[in-house]
């Protein structure tokens, strides 16, 4: 073997070696999606729902990163509610207008008047997790504003997959107490717990019903 | 344990059997026993303390070894300045005494000079009218002495005439005089210009020596290591060490600073460069960022080089004078470049800064507070000059680097000679405690069998 060609095969083994060190962002990036319940008496907390995912949410995003909001209401597993998307830019400049222009948007949404007589809980989860999964992102998290009693219309079946919420931390908000609640707080604490035992069943990464809205951005820090 | 019972109903019984039985079996195998712990004993014990000799040696060739190579690196690094120090010499001699002839010429022509004025300044007493030899003839005339009133009268003609003369020639020659002192006193500016020139001479004279001095302390140092005495190889050591550390901290503080220079240029990398990939998990905007700082520290290393300050490149030293300092002037202007660009990035840091932290509150719904200009612009000027100076600063770090390379061969080798020889040292330990363990369990079976060998002892008495 000529000095020439050790040289070239020395060359191509470390240009291979500089290659497989190569790899896109995805497994850095982080993925978010937000459930926003319009329906029955948590409609009324949209605003203050808003206002968490502008101040806590959004600002949390670093470029790279994606958000998507889902509403849930009567049927959720449908693409209509799919309420705003947002990719951040890698430049910085650039994801600061994204964040300013998707915060705009979620004003117009908190504005308008919406409302659904069941609650699609699972339905807008399942539409999250495929949302999720296409992105292939490194940290994958939900938050779900509701106040996580779902009440499905006749005919509807949702079921979840085994590995349906694989790799998905999973995060209850704002979860308001209802009437029946504060009569018996065990009603609150089984309902909470019943969905915790189904998420983790079918393999979400980590279940919180407890978040303060201000450590928003210290649980998102926490799983990337 | 009670598996091993002769008879299990009875255990004081088999345990006695038992204990009796080994007894005569250990005390009949007793020597072959004896020879078997001993060769044990050679075996594991006597093969440590080879291995820890072995060592000892190892130690013994590498510290010979580092003391050659301490002394080869310094007799080279002394015969380098003692080069230096002679193209020093030539080029204090191309300097200061290329102007010697003219400065000579000048002295000659001051002497001249004031020669010619010498000269011109010998006093010649000027010389009275010739009335002397016309009295002497007047009165070598017959009947002088009878009082003849005509000569008496020539004669005070004359004596006056004389007497005028002298004074006339009185005034000549103190009018000669006043010349004089002035050619003189105008002698004055050439004696201190010869003064000044003697002085220069001097001057240069005196740095040629220092030079020269310089010469012959670098050559007995070079002497000394070349004889390579205990006290030179413990000179150099001590010095390599000193040298290792310091070079140590200084680079550690350039790192450092290295680290700040990259914070200050990372993040608005990624505003110029595609930061959509990563390679082994680094944006390609920090790459960048690194890419920058070392490329500083690189056109650093080629600046102290050009200014031969460091000799880490020969390649660099044997360049010629203008080659060199085109390479310098190269140096300088890349570094002046990413110094530039460092500046501009730094201001671009500030501005995302502000830009991310308005982004922040106009999400958080606060009312957005006036910021002071003034402060702003500190931060920005601030962060600008930090970026400017940073990579002049990191050019530097080309001096440590190169003691630290320096220094790092002997100081890490006596570190590994070290740790060797505290191996060695162990490994002597414990072949020691194991040669004394088993004599020890030699001493214990002799005690085991006590009571044959007693008896044995007893009839050998006997008999």
């Amino acid at each position: 073997m000529t000095i020439s060609k050790k040289l070239f095969n020395a060359v191509l083994v470390a240009t291979l070696a500089f290659m497989a060190g190569c790899s896109d962002n995805k497994q850095y990036e982080t993925a978010i999606c937000a459930l926003a319940d319009i329906s029955g008496t948590y409609a009324k907390e949209k605003k203050s729902m808003v206002k968490i995912i502008q101040a806590g949410i959004v600002p949390s995003l670093v470029p790279g990163d994606s958000l998507i909001l889902i509403t849930i209401d009567s049927n959720s597993f449908n693409e209509e509610n799919i309420k705003g998307k947002l990719k951040l830019d890698y430049r910085p400049s650039q994801a600061n207008k994204q964040k300013i222009k998707f915060a705009e948007k979620l004003d117009v949404f908190a504005n308008k008047k919406t409302s659904a007589k069941f609650t699609d809980i699972s339905g807008a989860m399942m539409l999250c997790s495929s949302h999720l999964k296409s992105t292939q992102a490194g940290t994958q998290i939900m938050f779900i504003f509701s106040d996580m009693k779902e009440e499905l219309k006749k005919g509807v079946k949702r079921s979840f997959n085994n590995d349906e919420f694989e790799n998905i931390n999973i995060a209850a908000m704002n979860v308001i107490k209802l009437n029946e609640d504060s009569t018996d707080p065990q009603v609150f604490r089984s309902r909470i717990k019943k969905w915790k035992k189904r998420v983790l069943k079918h393999s979400a990464k980590s279940w919180d019903s407890t978040l303060d809205p201000t450590e928003i951005p210290n649980y998102i820090d926490a799983r990337r | 344990m009670s598996s091993l019972y002769i008879w299990p109903q009875m255990p004081f019984l088999s345990i006695t059997v038992l204990v009796v039985a080994s007894m005569i079996f250990l005390y009949l195998a007793r020597t072959p026993m004896h020879l078997a712990l001993e060769s044990l004993s050679d075996g594991i014990a006597g093969g440590l303390e080879r291995t820890a000799v072995w060592i000892k040696s190892v130690v013994v060739k590498m510290q010979e070894k580092n003391k050659k190579v301490l002394l080869e690196s310094n007799i080279a690094a002394s015969e380098q300045k003692i080069a230096q120090e002679f193209k020093r010499v030539e080029a204090s001699y191309t300097k200061h005494l290329a102007e010697y002839p003219a400065l000579h010429l000048k002295i000659d022509e001051s002497i001249t000079a004031i020669d010619a004025d010498f000269q011109e300044c010998g006093q010649v007493v000027p010389e009275a009218p010739g009335w002397n030899d016309a009295v002497e003839s007047i009165a070598s005339i017959k009947g002088t002495a009878s009082g003849d009133r005509v000569i008496e009268k020539m004669l005070k003609e004359l004596h006056k005439s004389a007497v005028e003369g002298e004074k006339m020639a009185l005034s000549e020659m103190q009018k000669a005089s006043t010349k004089r002192h002035k050619i003189l006193s105008s002698l004055a500016p050439v004696w201190k210009k010869i003064q000044k020139a003697m002085n220069e001479v001097n001057t240069r004279v005196e740095l040629v020596l220092e030079t020269s001095g310089k010469i012959e302390k670098y050559m007995d140092e070079y002497e000394k290591v070349r004889k390579g005495g205990d006290d030179s190889i413990d000179m150099l050591s001590s010095k390599a060490t000193k040298l290792f550390i310091f070079s140590i901290i200084v680079i550690t503080v350039a790192g450092f600073g290295a680290f700040v220079n990259f914070q200050l240029i990372a993040l608005p990398m990624s505003e110029l460069v595609p930061a959509g990939t990563r390679v082994l998990g680094l944006h390609v905007s920090d790459i960048s960022a690194l890419v920058i700082v070392t490329l500083e520290v690189v056109l650093g290393i080629f600046l102290m080089e050009a200014l031969a300050v460091t000799n880490i490149f020969p390649q660099i030293a044997g360049l010629t004078l203008n080659k060199r300092r085109m390479l310098l002037y190269a140096a300088i202007l890349g570094l002046f470049f990413l110094a530039s660009v460092e500046a501009a990035l730094a201001v671009l840091r500030e501005h995302i800064a502000v830009t991310n932290a308005a982004t922040t509150q106009a999400l958080a719904g606060k009312v957005e507070t006036a910021v002071s200009t003034e402060s702003s612009q500190i931060t920005v000027i601030g962060q600008a000059t930090l970026g400017f100076v940073l990579p002049w600063i990191l050019a530097m770090v080309a001096v440590p680097l190169e003691m630290l390379i320096e220094s790092s061969q002997h100081v890490l080798s006596k570190l590994l000679i070290l740790i060797i020889l505290l191996i060695g040292y162990l490994i002597g330990i414990l072949g020691h405690i194991l040669s004394t363990i088993m004599k020890t369990v030699v001493h214990i079976y002799d005690a085991y069998i006590i009571i044959p060998t007693q008896i044995e002892n007893l009839f050998k008495s006997k008999s």
